[in-house]
């Protein structure tokens, strides 16, 4: 019986290709759409969720920043975790992290970099419940001079050789030999604090690259510090006691606070974060977009399926004229509903099989069905099961129920609730289209005026060249080869200026230094509110294009470092002064020593478009720390690009032959900044095309439903005279007004959200009334395309076809 | 002269094969004549109707309506002289379920851009000729299939066509509503309007000046 029932399904949908392919592709995009941003949504929430995660909080500093406490660093201090574990009962445990950037570990003299370390409390593995593939969790990093890798680092320092007691170097102190205590399988956990090696953090006090922070407590704050509190413990009670907790000793205008590790990821954007967070506001946008595409293709079906079931009113007449059972027919219907569901579940997963490693391009991912992520589906699973059978009934009740003796008297055309239940439905869809359209729009303005706002200084062809000596132990004979190589590359006809920062615009927040306190030249002393400074070299100003506003840059001196300073005009602001000249020549005190201003610069941006202008204190100072390289004109092309970036690395390697080294081109760093919402504005592109796509079936399927219920109408207007125009006008009229009002209903909500979304740039574009047109003018031009390609063909049959007296 | 079909043939092909509709069909229909179409069913009587009325086209064969060559004629225009001059009525009345009598008597003016002033009195003036004020805001369904049958002639006349063609006008009515349709039909033909009417009943057919027998789609 069942094998009948499907035959029939078969010869149904094939018969009905048009119908049938319309209706599975709706479906399948619909579904493919949903998995996809759910995958990725998952992915984004999936992180630090991990055995006993729930009770596991960051300690971070607020600052108090003009008489309020603000979010300030990440960060805590060296002493924050113990004391407050002696303080709080409820706290069990607690790790620090020390980050070891750019390591360089040496087996036997040979250097292997691109890995990223921590010194690491022993409760590490406790607390972020890892565990070990080979050593001893409870001991691996008790004792000084022990390491923890990570797999794929261990295969990539011993191949398959045991690394477990295997002796390492590590670059910056080569005098110390470190043991490999244990491996650690940590490739698919997914945290924002990511580590292939781990250094015990006993090391710390005896390691010469620290020397000068053994006597910090209350004075360094470099330590992501993580605790682990008891099982139902009332979290924001302890956030209370720990935000009020002043310890003995601590002096700062700071308080510690808590933050759930789960919540770092989507939630959390502090100076000093580890790495560059997601944002909670784009995957729960995403998500509720991943909804609405998903239902929007379910009603879509349910308004086709039922539009085809006028259609088959006379079938479905005869059948029970002839003596078909409710539940048999009932049964059929389920049988072709329930096959196009499968096959539209069976293409929307092929498609994102398909689409997936393009996808993962797009959105700069690494998304699959493996493992966890998958697991994360299995709930939308059952939604997606429940919705599709309840779309799958919904045909096949409408269907069955029709009465025999009005269906062959052809009076079925009339279901006025049908058609309102249609026409509320459109109205959604282009509600959420045109908003849809005009966030695509705004998002793109946005991402567009930040790429073309002045960054106040040149990034163009400038690169910055970093790399760790391994084998100058003295700083005199470094500091000598360092400015051979300097002069060498200076010489090099593909460079243009040569000079050396601590930092540079775009780089990482960890590189700027943040101070509170400073003393302005009118002896008014700050104590409130964060500035910035790093170090650079006299020529710096010149290479990087900034441009001054008063005075000039630092004069070079025979010790290459002085107590001279250029600062931005956000400085100046902060400092209370009007006229910037007359801070020219001025004394500025902090970290205990008098500075003099030399010049202010033009306000550029440092941390990114994202951020808002800081004032920052440029220092002449004599850093190694990046080399930066203004390109030639000749190497603008590829080619030539490519040949300067050859030769400057020959120079390198001819003057340090043992080192690791790495190239930046500071313009593309810059842009990176802004890589999430540029990911993020790209998925929304998307699924707003597939949302219109949806929309458009919708509206085809109300079209045709229309159609069909007002061919009698169309066939006496057009025998009294009407025009195809005129009927053109009559059928689309409608679909206009809808628009228009779906336009009203849409702008105040994509006002709405993208106010909010703006709210998180330092620089925002402007809301413009033009894009509202446009988004508009785009919903309705499809609308019209979709509506007309039916409306025309209803509006050109022979009236003759139409009012036929049977 | 008012129309004139010359060898008229009209066929479709189904199957490989030519199904003629109507063939070799001669007529000509002076103003103000009043024919009576018969014929058994599928004979061919709607074909011809719509094909008078230009709703329909043909294969072969000439056809002049008011000295202009139909079958050369562009669409744009053949529809232009339809909507001058022709009116139709239909068996099952074809009124707009969602409009009320009065919408539905100024539907087809709006076509033709009448003046809203126009239209009114246009509207006014029908419902007065047929005694229907009182119904003007009711919808059809609300009426008898008589009534629903008056309104809609009123409608086919309201622009003053010269020529009504009806097809099977009280195929839905009692006898004596169809009675009284026939003689609303001669009162118009007196009053100067050609009509072309189907009809099964050689009662109704009495009515006009000359009947036209068709079998298989041929006069005889
Ligand atoms: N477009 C068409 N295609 C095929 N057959 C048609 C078409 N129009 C009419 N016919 C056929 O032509 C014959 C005449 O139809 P019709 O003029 O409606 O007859 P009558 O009105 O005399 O009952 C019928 O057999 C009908 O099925
Ligand atoms: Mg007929």
């Amino acid at each position: 019986m069942f094998k009948l029932y499907l035959k029939i399904a078969v010869r149904y949908l094939l018969k009905n290709k048009l119908y049938s392919f319309i209706n599975i592709f709706g479906l399948a995009i619909g579904i493919a759409s949903f998995v996809l941003i759910m995958l990725y949504v998952n992915y984004e929430k999936s992180y630090d969720k991990f055995n006993g995660s729930e009770n596991v909080h960051r300690v971070f500093m607020d600052y108090l920043e003009g008489g309020e406490f603000v979010p300030g660093d990440a960060n805590a201090y060296i002493v924050s975790g113990p004391t407050l574990k002696d303080e709080f009962p409820e706290i069990e445990k607690f790790v620090r992290f020390r980050r070891i950037r750019n390591m360089v570990v040496l087996n036997n003299n040979t250097p292997f970099d691109g890995m990223v370390g921590s010194l690491a409390d022993p409760e590490y593995f406790d607390v972020f419940d890892q565990g070990l593939v080979k050593g001893d969790e409870s001991t691996a990093l008790s004792k000084p001079y022990s390491v923890v890798l990570s797999t794929p680092t261990a295969q990539k320092i011993f191949g398959d050789t045991n690394p477990i007691g295997q002796p390492l170097k590590i670059a910056g102190d080569d005098s110390v030999t470190f043991t490999v205590t244990g491996v650690m399988d940590n490739t698919n956990r997914n945290t924002h604090i990511k580590n292939d090696v781990l250094v015990s953090f006993s090391t710390f006090y005896t390691w010469t690259i620290f020397k000068n922070d053994w006597n910090y407590t209350w004075n360094q704050n470099e330590y992501y510090t993580y605790v682990k509190v008891a099982p139902n413990t009332n979290a924001e009670l302890l956030n209370q006691k720990i935000m009020a907790f002043v310890p003995e000793g601590f002096e700062f205008k700071e308080r510690h606070h808590l933050e759930p590790i789960e919540d770092i990821h989507l939630y959390s954007n502090k100076p000093y974060e580890v790495e560059v967070n997601g944002n909670g506001g784009n995957i729960k946008l995403l998500s509720i977009i991943a909804f609405i595409t998903l239902l929007l293709s379910w009603m879509n079906y349910m308004n086709l399926s039922s539009t085809k079931s006028l259609e088959r009113a006379k079938e479905i007449g005869i059948r029970k004229v002839v003596g078909g059972k409710k539940s048999q027919l009932t049964f059929q219907f389920l049988s072709e509903s329930a096959m196009l569901n499968c096959l539209a579940i069976v293409l929307a997963l092929g498609a994102v099989f398909l689409l997936l490693p393009a996808f993962n391009r797009l959105v700069g991912q690494n998304l699959g069905f493996t493992g966890n992520q998958f697991k994360g589906l299995l709930p939308y699973l059952g939604i997606m099961l429940l919705g599709a059978s309840l779309a799958a009934l919904y045909p096949a009740f409408v269907l069955s129920r029709f009465s025999p003796a009005k269906v062959l008297k052809g009076q079925l055309q009339t279901s006025k609730n049908g058609l309102h239940f249609r026409r509320a439905l459109i109205i959604t869809q282009f509600v959420a289209t045109i908003s849809l359209l005009i966030c695509t729009f705004m998002a793109n303005k946005q991402i567009h005026y930040l790429k073309n706002r002045p960054i106040g200084a040149n990034l163009n062809q400038v690169i910055a060249l970093k790399g760790q000596i391994l084998d100058r132990a003295y700083d005199s004979i470094f500091y000598n080869d360092f400015d051979v190589l300097l002069e060498e590359l200076k010489r090099n006809p593909y460079v243009a200026e040569i000079s050396c920062s601590r930092t540079y615009p775009g780089d990482d927040f960890s590189n700027t230094n943040s101070n509170i306190g400073i003393t302005f030249p009118n002896g008014h002393t700050d104590e409130t509110h964060i500035w910035y400074n790093y170090g650079a070299r006299p020529g710096y100003f010149d290479l990087m294009g900034m441009d001054f506003v008063a005075g000039g840059a630092y004069l070079p001196t025979p010790e290459k470092r002085s107590h001279n300073v250029v600062i931005n005009e956000e400085m100046v602001r902060f400092m209370g002064i009007d006229n910037v000249n007359t801070i020219i020549g001025k004394t500025i005190n902090f970290w205990g020593q008098d500075w003099a201003v030399k010049g202010v610069v033009k306000d550029y941006n440092h941390f990114g478009m994202k951020s808002a202008m800081v004032p920052m204190v440029i220092r002449h100072d004599r850093t190694t720390q990046n080399i930066l390289v203004k390109l030639d004109k000749r190497a603008t092309t590829m080619a030539g690009a490519d040949k300067a970036l050859d030769e400057i690395k020959n120079i390198w390697d001819k003057v340090f032959p043992v080192s690791t080294y790495k190239y930046t081109f500071l313009d593309q760093k810059f842009e990176a900044l802004f890589n999430e919402d540029r990911k993020f504005t790209k998925a929304f592109q998307i699924f707003t095309v597939l949302a219109i796509l949806i929309a458009s079936l919708g509206l085809f399927g109300l079209t045709s439903y229309t159609c069909i219920q007002r061919k009698k109408e169309i066939g006496v207007r057009k025998v009294n005279g009407a025009t195809i125009s005129e009927i053109l006008q009559l059928l689309n009229q409608n679909f206009i007004k809808w628009v228009g009002l779906a336009f009203v209903i849409a702008v105040p909500i994509a006002w709405f959200a993208m106010d909010k979304w703006l709210e998180g740039f330092a620089y925002k574009t402007t809301i413009s009334w033009w894009i509202f047109a446009l988004a508009g003018m785009a919903a309705l031009t499809i609308a019209l395309i979709t509506v007309s390609w039916q409306s025309f063909k209803a509006a050109t049959v022979n009236p003759v076809e139409a009012l036929r007296d049977e | 002269m008012l129309l004139h079909l010359k060898n008229i043939f009209k066929w479709v092909n189904s199957g490989g094969q030519r199904v003629f509709l109507l063939k070799d069909i001669n007529l000509e229909v002076e103003e103000g004549e009043f024919i009576s179409i018969m014929g058994p069913s599928g004979s061919g009587k709607s074909t011809l109707l719509n094909l008078i009325g230009m709703l329909d086209g043909f294969d072969e064969g000439e056809y002049t309506f008011l000295d202009e060559p139909v079958h050369t004629l562009k669409e744009k225009h053949r529809a232009n002289l339809y909507k001058e001059y022709i009116g139709f009525v239909f068996q099952s009345y074809h009124l707009l379920d969602d409009l009320t009598v009065k919408e539905n008597l100024e539907m087809p003016l709006l076509y033709k851009k009448y003046k809203g002033a126009e239209r009114k009195a246009m509207v006014a003036d029908m419902l007065d000729r047929f005694n229907i004020v009182g119904k003007k805001d009711l919808f059809p369904a609300q009426l008898s299939g008589g009534q629903q049958q008056l309104v809609g002639i009123a409608r086919a006349l309201i622009s003053s066509p010269k020529l009504i063609l009806a097809d099977e006008p009280t195929g839905n009515l009692n006898s004596k509503q169809g009675e009284e349709i026939m003689e609303l039909f001669k009162q118009l033909n007196n009053e100067g309007v050609t009509i072309i009417q189907v009809t099964h009943s050689e009662k109704n057919a009495a009515y006009g000046s000359r009947i036209i027998n068709l079998l298989d789609g041929r006069m005889i």
